[in-house]
């Protein structure tokens, strides 16, 4: 080989240049191993032009050969095409070794009823395969891939408590079109004695207790009463209202004001003095036209299975 | 070794210019690297965001691109090739002034893209995030550059031109010709920085790529093996290994190099006819690249031995066995196949990483070592803290190059997963849980890569330190001689 040539620098002759006094360059010819190898990219690429689109002619170009693709069009009719990154993906759609088993399965879900799919091991085992991912990728930025939500901001699903309804098609509706929880700010309406007095019943209500029963009676009045109209959205007996996605106040779950967090009794007031001063207004999007009719059927039964629905 | 035989004078070359250049290559180096570990410790470790918009790793993250490669390696370019210029032409920069003006010119376009892309403004293309008044001072600095380069060349007192200065020359007209291009926006006003793309769509992502891809392959490749083909040989003190074989490379790889920019955005909107070009391409200049990377090695061979006793030598066939390695990666990361698992992955990261840190850093880091001392007439403060750098270095870019590859190549895996029932096995955010470790570990890499700089730039303060101490007390002596006599 030259390069043995090379390393005792015989028979190898220089250029003869001669720069920044030592710069010299051996006349060595390439190794041959690099040169063939440089050929065999260059016969890989003649090959690889020869089978798929490559050089354009004018307006059109190659179309490559032995190469085509057969698939369904969307009227139905089989279509033979050169090679293309389209058509390869809608082939892989139709016949690709994945598709074909989520697609029978996807058939059975959409032919069968909501009752259907919970009574079925199977296909509930697809469910959970195929919502769990659906879920983590588009519910889970707000609710958390685990569905816990984030107290204050966004409900958790995995208790038993629904806002806006827990049957299959209260989540399938909430899901499809949206919900906009809202309640109003009291802000500078109600001075803070009055404020405290409100929290201090509303925490009464699940039977947290503080020593001032005047003022829990005193909140009573405000809640129930015209002062206050709180029992308009959450209902005589504080346990919200389905229509409104009004909190039920009567239950242990919280999920704005984060009061199982807080230590003491006067820092669970102050929890709830902050949502009664700030208000409420949290929205989750409709998701109807950005899934398909049955990705929200997968996911309403994904959730309700979550939360134990009603 | 290559002093006593230099048959012009040191003074009528321009180091002073070279100097400076040299000098803000490694505080770049510094800033620039310092930068990304920072953000890829943001990226394991999201509150180091902290909320402040300045710093987040989206405002960073072309700070760190922009001060490694335009601030220390363009820093490092610019000395080496007034360096290798002047040396191999025997012939002086034509113009101090000139000179002056793309070293002031050319740091201060860097610094206030720095700040202004953490202040929120940028072009959104990649590498080149500069908004428009910016692009127009870097054109000019560039234009400067050019006619510099090619007076020196007309000016040489050699008939042939040293085949580094092909390298060299290649880089300095391709960048002018990619930087016009793919920056030919219409700004809002005058008075503001905001300004739109002459092209849209497919076009536009085209002519990013055109642009991104050939800044490696001119700015990153080309002008690097520039330095190689220069201070390789001289400090093996052998001959290059063999000229045709650097003409063939030469020139299939600045051919080449313009055709596979669209390999970056195969599977997306553009025509597959581009893609395929861009794939072959790419596989046809596997070997061009391998060109420069023989002749280099090939140069070493003889002196082998000398990687005992000269850490210099470890940084350059070091660099040279990085640039081989990502050299073969690249080709096989455009095949379309390939391409669909790695794009959009750390892959990516990776494989710019191993030819950023592996070829780029440590072929100019061989070359600072080389011609610093040179340029200030003395040697360098401690060789053991050279071989301290290397080891660091070396340990560094293994540790983040594999830490890439399993993050990359598992994410890129996990999202193509599937479970029992034709479903997607992994959600998003689980392939993100998973990069957890391997991103812990590229920081980590980063970290010790950048101790390996900061050890340099304490090397070469001490030795320019000890260089005018050096020249003080010659100074003395001979006056003390002439006082005598």
């Amino acid at each position: 080989m030259s390069n043995a040539d090379n390393r005792n620098s015989k028979g190898v002759e220089t250029t003869g240049h001669v720069w920044d006094g030592d710069l010299q360059e051996y006349n060595n010819p390439p190794p041959m191993w690099w040169t063939w190898a440089f050929y065999g990219t260059i016969v890989f690429a003649l090959i690889y032009w020869l089978l798929y689109p490559t050089w354009p002619i004018g307006k059109d170009f190659t179309k490559g050969m032995f190469n085509n693709i057969t698939f369904v069009n969307d009227k139905g009719e089989e279509v033979t095409t050169h090679w293309n990154m389209r058509a390869l993906f809608l082939k892989d759609q139709q016949t690709g070794e994945q598709a074909v088993k989520q697609r029978e399965y996807l058939d059975k879900i959409a032919k069968s009823s909501y009752a259907e799919i919970m009574q079925d091991p199977d296909k509930m085992a697809f469910v959970n395969s195929m919502a769990k991912v659906l879920f983590a990728d588009n519910c889970g930025p707000c609710h958390g891939r685990g569905a816990d939500g984030v107290i204050g901001l966004y409900p958790n699903l995995r208790d038993d408590d629904w806002l806006w309804g827990g049957t299959i098609e209260d989540i399938e509706q909430t899901i499809r079109k949206g919900r906009n929880g809202y309640m109003p700010s009291f802000a500078g309406v109600f001075p803070k004695e009055k404020l405290e007095a409100v929290a201090a019943y509303v925490l009464s209500l699940s039977g947290i207790e503080g020593e001032d029963k005047a003022k829990i009676e005193e909140g009573k009045h405000i809640f129930q009463g015209e002062e206050g109209g709180c029992y308009y959205c959450h209902a005589k007996d504080a346990k919200g209202m389905k229509s409104q996605g009004s909190a039920n106040l009567a239950d242990k779950v919280w999920t704005i004001a984060n009061v199982p967090a807080a230590a003491t009794y006067e820092q669970k007031l102050a929890e709830v003095e902050k949502v009664i001063v700030n208000g409420v207004n949290r929205e989750m999007p409709a998701w109807e036209g950005r899934l398909s009719d049955t990705q929200i059927r997968l996911l309403t039964v994904y959730v309700h299975q979550l939360g134990g629905g009603k | 070794m290559a002093g006593a035989a230099v048959p012009v004078v040191h003074q009528e070359y321009n180091y002073d210019i070279v100097k400076k250049f040299a000098i803000a290559a490694i505080v770049w180096a510094v800033a620039g690297m310092g930068a990304g570990v920072y953000i890829a410790s943001e990226l394991a470790w999201p509150f180091l965001n902290f909320d402040i918009e300045y710093i987040t790793f989206g405002r960073l993250r072309p700070v760190h691109t922009s001060g490694v490669i335009f601030g220390f390696g363009g820093n490092a370019l610019f000395a080496t090739s007034y360096y290798v210029v002047q040396r191999t032409c025997q012939a002086r920069l034509p113009s101090d002034a000139a000179a002056n003006f793309t070293f002031w010119g050319w740091n201060i376009a860097i610094l206030l893209g720095g700040i202004s892309y953490m202040l929120g403004y940028s072009q959104g293309r990649e590498y080149a995030e500069p908004e428009w008044p910016i692009d127009l001072l870097i054109t000019v600095v560039w234009v400067t550059y050019l006619w510099l380069y090619v007076e020196t060349l007309r000016r040489r007192s050699q008939p042939h031109i040293y085949v580094a200065n092909w390298f060299y020359l290649g880089f300095i007209l391709a960048t002018a010709l990619l930087h016009i291009f793919n920056n030919l926006a219409m700004p809002v006003s005058l008075t503001g920085m905001k300004s739109y793309s002459l092209f849209a769509g497919v076009q536009d992502a085209m002519t990013q790529w055109w642009y991104g891809h050939n800044a490696v392959g001119f700015f990153l490749t080309a002008a690097f093996l520039g330095m190689m083909y220069y201070f390789v040989p001289k400090q093996a003190g052998r001959p290059i290994y063999s000229y045709r074989l650097s003409i063939v490379h030469f020139w299939a790889l600045v051919f080449l190099y313009m055709w596979v920019g669209t390999h970056h955005l195969h599977w997306t909107a553009i025509p597959d006819w581009t893609s395929s070009l861009a794939a072959t391409f790419s596989i046809v200049l596997l070997m061009p690249s391998w060109g420069g990377m023989i002749n280099g090695v090939m140069t070493l061979s003889g002196a082998w031995d000398k990687l005992r006793s000269d850490p210099i030598m470890l940084f350059m066939i070091t660099a040279l066995s990085f640039y081989g390695m990502s050299t073969f990666e690249g080709p096989m990361m455009s095949l379309k196949s390939v391409n669909a698992l790695s794009h959009y992955t750390d892959w990516t990261v990776g494989h710019v990483h191993s030819g950023a840190l592996g070829w780029v850093a440590m072929i100019s880091f061989g070359s600072l070592y080389h011609m610093i001392p040179r340029l200030y007439n003395t040697t360098i403060y401690s060789v053991r803290l050279i071989y301290v750098h290397f080891f660091l270095a070396t340990i560094g870019i293994v540790l983040y190059i594999v830490a890439m590859w399993v993050s990359g190549i598992g994410q890129g895996l996990m999202l193509r997963a599937f479970d029992d029932y034709g479903n997607l096995a992994y959600t998003f955010v689980e392939s993100v849980a998973f990069m957890h470790w391997p991103l812990a570990t590229r920081a980590l890499g980063g970290g010790i890569f950048l101790t390996g700089m900061l050890i340099m730039a304490y090397n070469i303060y001490k030795t320019i330190a000890l260089a005018r101490r050096e020249e003080v007390a010659r100074e003395a002596a001979e006056a003390a001689k002439l006082a005598q006599a």
